[in-house]
Order: structure tokens, then sequence, then C-alpha cells
């Protein structure tokens, strides 16, 4: 991996310079005295000390209703896939952010191959930034492991805590999207004193339980207290689910245009925490207590998916705690209830 | 990740193929039958899968492949009316055209079993998918040894393959049984549950040397399964086959889990040693 580094300075430009050609460029910016993904057209709208995002910027990779495929009404024949066509990069993903997307990376190439996802993929340079002050609720590092991030990144920049950034580069991708950028190779000072920032923002917390030894912590908890405890009290809203950076459950949807002439099959945002997401033909609903559905939300992101594909389904944000108006939704609060017999 | 896998290369996992209807017709009030053929060639599935059926503009349904992979040129499905697809299918004609993807799913392993007796309960709807491997054993019926059918419906006019029913009574080579779970004045057959048909088959059943297929409303399961476990069935050989919500055919989109599995993708056909573990399976 190449060592740069980039005066903060020279990167403001940068992005200015990349945003005003054909690629869209995203990235944390304020608003609302908060913190959001959004599009970038100044070099200084880019607010690489974010301490969270609101929402996570996997709707840059997976949009909440991303148009899949075109098509004449009643004509299976006309149907024809629509893929992404624009170029796109993502600058400023917290390493969490980043290991979620590894994480789809493998959810949608696993098995069956979603092109549609891929396209988009293909057509995205994603840069991280290590975190420069603490989340609210971050419990990344029990979540993740280093590398992780470093399977979907294509550069990575670390504030040195002076007027420059390290900048590692991870990819060829990385390498071609940076080449037109006054970043300078770095000296080996700048890699050890990189090393050092990346983990001189400590987590806020620090889940009761070792990651990998999670799927067997959970197992035969099915049955505990805590999921009629909280359940009780959930709203089936699916607020942690739309802030999650890994969440990635959909439905389909057909919508015509408004000239009756074609239309469009949609891959949508859902989530197993609404109440109609595991209703059958004819109306049985497999999942119909929400305690039923909460336990399946955690077991989705502690157990199963790291069993499926090495990843967790959670990687320590902490966005669903400050969504939930319930406040049942963290894991380290259901995790610490799950150690107690009672919840 | 994408340059290393070349997925440009795939194909949209959303892309239907073109379907044409054959022939179509009512069966009950809300199940309509059909026949669909693909453009030269067969859909390629196992007994028990099932595909999802598409009309541009309206969406997508998952529904089961009712005939056997025996029968060849198309393929026979049965689709009951509850929602918006598939009142929009039940409106096509022979000749109209729709999508198809698939076939998904596992499959009720026919040819591993060969030699066993083969003892079948459909109820409902579930008759329908069960037909798959009906058939295909019917139609390879020396590689089979005994043959039990045992069918369910809520009352009269529910009533699936009547005709077809009719001639599995009369086929010497399956002992096959009706039941309705309500009975009417012109009912002159059997009446209750499914699970009463089985004292009239007992006597005969080795339950050492034979499969079980369950396919059936959510509720029956667990009473068949009790009745079986009786009887002295282990686990592994009964299958069931398990409705979720299949909505994207392929282990994404989540709607049909069972704790970590995809129904989609690992089922619908499972022995029920392979699930009884699972926490919400039945």
């Amino acid at each position: 991996m190449e060592l740069l580094q980039i005066a903060k300075r020279d990167l403001i430009d940068f992005v200015e310079s990349v945003a005003a050609g054909p690629v869209d460029v995203f990235g944390p910016v304020a608003q609302d005295g908060r913190f959001a993904y959004g599009r970038i057209t100044s070099g200084t709208d880019l607010r690489l000390d974010f301490d969270e995002t609101l929402y996570s910027p996997k709707s840059y990779l997976f949009p909440p209703k991303d148009p899949v495929l075109w098509y004449k009404p009643k004509d299976a024949s006309s149907c024809e896939p629509v893929y992404a066509e624009r170029d796109q990069a993502v600058i400023g993903i917290h390493p969490g952010d980043m290991a979620a997307i590894a994480m789809l990376d493998k959810a949608f190439t696993d098995g069956k191959i979603d092109a549609n996802y891929c396209a988009r993929r293909e057509k995205t340079t994603l840069v991280g930034i290590y975190p420069t002050r603490p989340g609210a609720y971050r419990f990344t590092s029990s979540m993740i492991k280093p590398e992780e991030p470093y399977l979907a990144a294509d550069a990575f920049l670390v504030d040195l805590g002076d007027s420059s950034y390290a900048l590692e580069i991870v990819t060829d991708r990385g390498k071609e999207f940076f080449s037109a950028s006054a970043a300078k190779p770095a000296g080996a000072d700048i890699k050890a004193q990189a090393e050092k920032m990346k983990t001189a923002v400590k987590d806020t917390v620090t889940l009761p339980v070792r990651r990998d030894d999670l799927p067997a912590f959970l197992d035969g908890k099915e049955r505990h207290p805590v999921w009629e405890t909280r359940g009780s009290k959930c709203f089936s809203c699916g607020s942690c689910v739309t802030v999650c950076p890994t969440c990635y459950c959909f439905d389909m949807l057909d919508e015509l245009d408004l000239s009756f002439e074609y239309g469009l099959r949609f891959r949508t945002w859902d989530a197993c925490v609404l109440e109609p997401f595991a209703v059958c033909a004819g109306g049985h609903n497999f999942r119909k207590k929400a305690a039923d559905r909460i336990r399946h939300r955690l077991y989705r992101k502690q157990k199963y998916l790291l069993e499926k594909l090495g990843i967790a389904g959670c990687v320590g944000c902490g966005r669903c705690k400050k969504a939930c108006t319930a406040d049942i939704a963290y894991p380290p609060d259901i995790d610490a209830d799950l150690m107690r017999k009672e919840a | 990740m994408c340059e290393a896998c070349g997925c440009h290369e795939h194909e949209s996992m959303y892309m239907p193929k073109t379907l044409t209807v054959v022939k179509t017709s009512p069966m009950t009030e809300r199940d309509r039958f059909f026949e669909f053929k693909l453009d030269g060639r067969d859909l390629g599935h196992l007994p028990g899968q099932f595909a999802e059926l598409s009309i541009p503009g309206i969406g997508e349904a998952p529904i089961s492949v009712s005939s056997s992979p025996t029968k060849k040129g198309s393929f026979e499905m049965v689709i009951r009316k509850v929602g918006k697809v598939t009142a929009a299918l039940h409106d096509l004609n022979a000749g109209d055209t729709l999508g198809v993807r698939g076939p998904f799913g596992t499959h009720f392993p026919m040819d591993e079993i060969k030699g066993k007796d083969l003892l079948f309960f459909g109820a409902g709807i579930g008759l329908v998918p069960l037909r798959s491997a009906v058939n295909f054993a019917l139609d390879n019926r020396p590689d089979y040894g005994k043959m039990f059918l045992l069918c369910g419906f809520t009352d009269v006019s529910q009533r699936l393959f009547t005709d077809e029913m009719e001639s599995w009574k009369n086929n010497r080579s399956v002992e096959f049984l009706e039941t309705v779970d309500r009975g009417s004045p012109q009912w002159e057959g059997n009446t209750g549950v499914i699970t009463t048909l089985i004292p009239k088959i007992k006597d005969r059943l080795s339950p050492k040397n034979t499969k079980a297929f369950i396919v059936g409303p959510p509720v029956m399961y667990k009473f068949v399964i009790l009745e079986l476990r009786n009887l002295g069935f282990r686990d592994a050989d009964i299958f069931v086959s398990l409705e979720r919500r299949m909505k994207c055919g392929v282990g994404k989109c989540g709607h049909c889990q069972i704790d970590g599995v995809y129904v989609c993708q690992d089922g619908p056909v499972f022995t029920l040693e392979s699930i009884s573990h699972l926490v919400e399976a039945l």
C-alpha cells in the first residue's frame, strides 16, 4: 500500500476540481448543526472532521429506490436491465461504514451476483477517513477487524493533526483518482504518525462480547425475555434500519410512467422490523410479533450475516441508538440485557 | 471487488424470460390452472421448485411449479388469486405472454429415495407443488415402493385437480385418500382434518422404509409431524416444503428468512431434521 501526504488546502482544491468535472462527488457536510452525506460542489463543504452522519453512505451504492428494469407495460419481451451510468466518488467514510460497504459487496456477490449493484459499484470511488472525534455511541472497534474497511476502500485519509493528511492508496482506482492531486510520497515518520492517529480517537462504548464470539453467545437466547420487554416498546417504525449502514433488505416495486408507454421495476428499501415484512400471500404473517422482529434484526446483525459473509451486519456506528424513538435498538444495550437472566 | 468478479459480464438477476400461456382454466373460485411454455426449451425445474412470475407494470410473485419435470415442452402452475399480481395473472388468456425467473430453490430428492415407500400429505394449495413429486413418482413407478397419497381441503368447493384425483383414486399402484374439513350434503367422502386419514393406512406403513412429504398450510405441519413421529418416522425421512415470502428468489432480499436460512435458496424443500433447530421454522 502506497502512502502519500497531502496538505488540507490541497485536498480541498482537489475535491473541488473533481466535483467540477463529470464525476458526482459526495461526502459529509454540516446540516442543521449535525452532519449528513450530501453532494459536494465546493471543497470547503466537505467536513472530514465529522463525528457521525445522520444516515450512512450506503444509499450511494444501494439507493432507497433503485431502477433495475425497464419495460413496456405487460410486455415481458421488452424488458431491459437498467444499470447506473454516472461515475461517482464518496469521500469521507469512517472505517465502520467502509466495512459495512465491504459487507454489502459480499452480500450482493455471494451466490447469485447482483449485476445492478456491481455496475454502480464499479463506477464508484470510495475514500475513507479515520475519525477525528468520538461518536456519541460508537463501538466500531468491537465489531470490525482493522483490515475489513480495506476490502472496500480505494484510499484512506488520516488526519495527521497538523495541516495535512496521510493518504493511503489502496487500489489502482484510488491511485488513478488521486493522480491529479498535489499528494506527494510520505516519509517513514509520516507512516508512524498515521498509525498513531488511526487509533487516537477511542470508541465511546465497548461491546461486552468479542465479535467472533457473538454467534455462540446468541445461540439459545432466542426466547430470552429481552425480546418481549423491548418488543413491547417497539413502534416498528423502521428507523433503526433506515440509518443502518449494513441493512440491505429490499422489496420490488413496478411503476408505470404517466405516459403509460413504459415503466420501471425498482429495488426499494424494506425493513425486517416492519410489521408486514414476512406476510405471505393469503395473509399469514411469519413474524407477527415485534419481539420476534427485533430478535431477528439483532441476530442478523450479530450472527446470521457474520456466519454467512464473514463480516458482521453491525459495524458499531451507533446511529440506531440515536434514531430509535423508544431507545430499544442499540446492540450493546441488548447484549448487556442478554447477559442478565432477566431483561 | 468488482473488477475481480468481472460482474459487468453477468446479466441482471432481475431480467425475466418470456413465457406464453398455452392453456388456462378455473379450478375453484380463487384458484386457476395454467399451462405455460418457454420458447424452444423446458423450464428445467425439479419437483418442488418454484419460479417468479411477473407482468411488467404490475409486479412479480413466487409460484410453485405443479407439473413433473417428466412432462416436456411445457409446465403447469395453479395460481391462487390473493393480491395484485395474482389477480392480473388470472386475467391472462391463452397466447398472452408474461415474465418468468427461475426455477429457484431446493427440490424433493426423488433420485436419492428410489426404492423407498412414499407417503404424501397435500393439504389445500399445498397439493400444487406436491403434485410435481407425485406425478414424477407415478411416471417412474417401478423406482419406488408403496405409494400413499393423502389429500385434504377445507371444503368441497376448494378441491383441486378433481379429474386427476379421480385417476389417482382408480390407480391400483397408489393408495389415495381424500378428506374435507367441513362436509356438505353432496359430499360422501371422508370428513375431518388430514390427520384423520392416517389411521386408515397406518397398518400398511413401514416407517423405517418410507419417506414422507408434507405440503400444506402453516397450521398443518405440527399435527402431521406429531403423528408421524408417533408412528416411528425419523425426522430425516420427513420432507416439508415451507411457504415464505420469496421476493427475490436468490437469497438477497431477506423476506423469506427463517432464522439465518433463506427459504428461496436453502428451501423450500427441507428435511425436518435440517430445520428442527430453527425457532421460526414451524
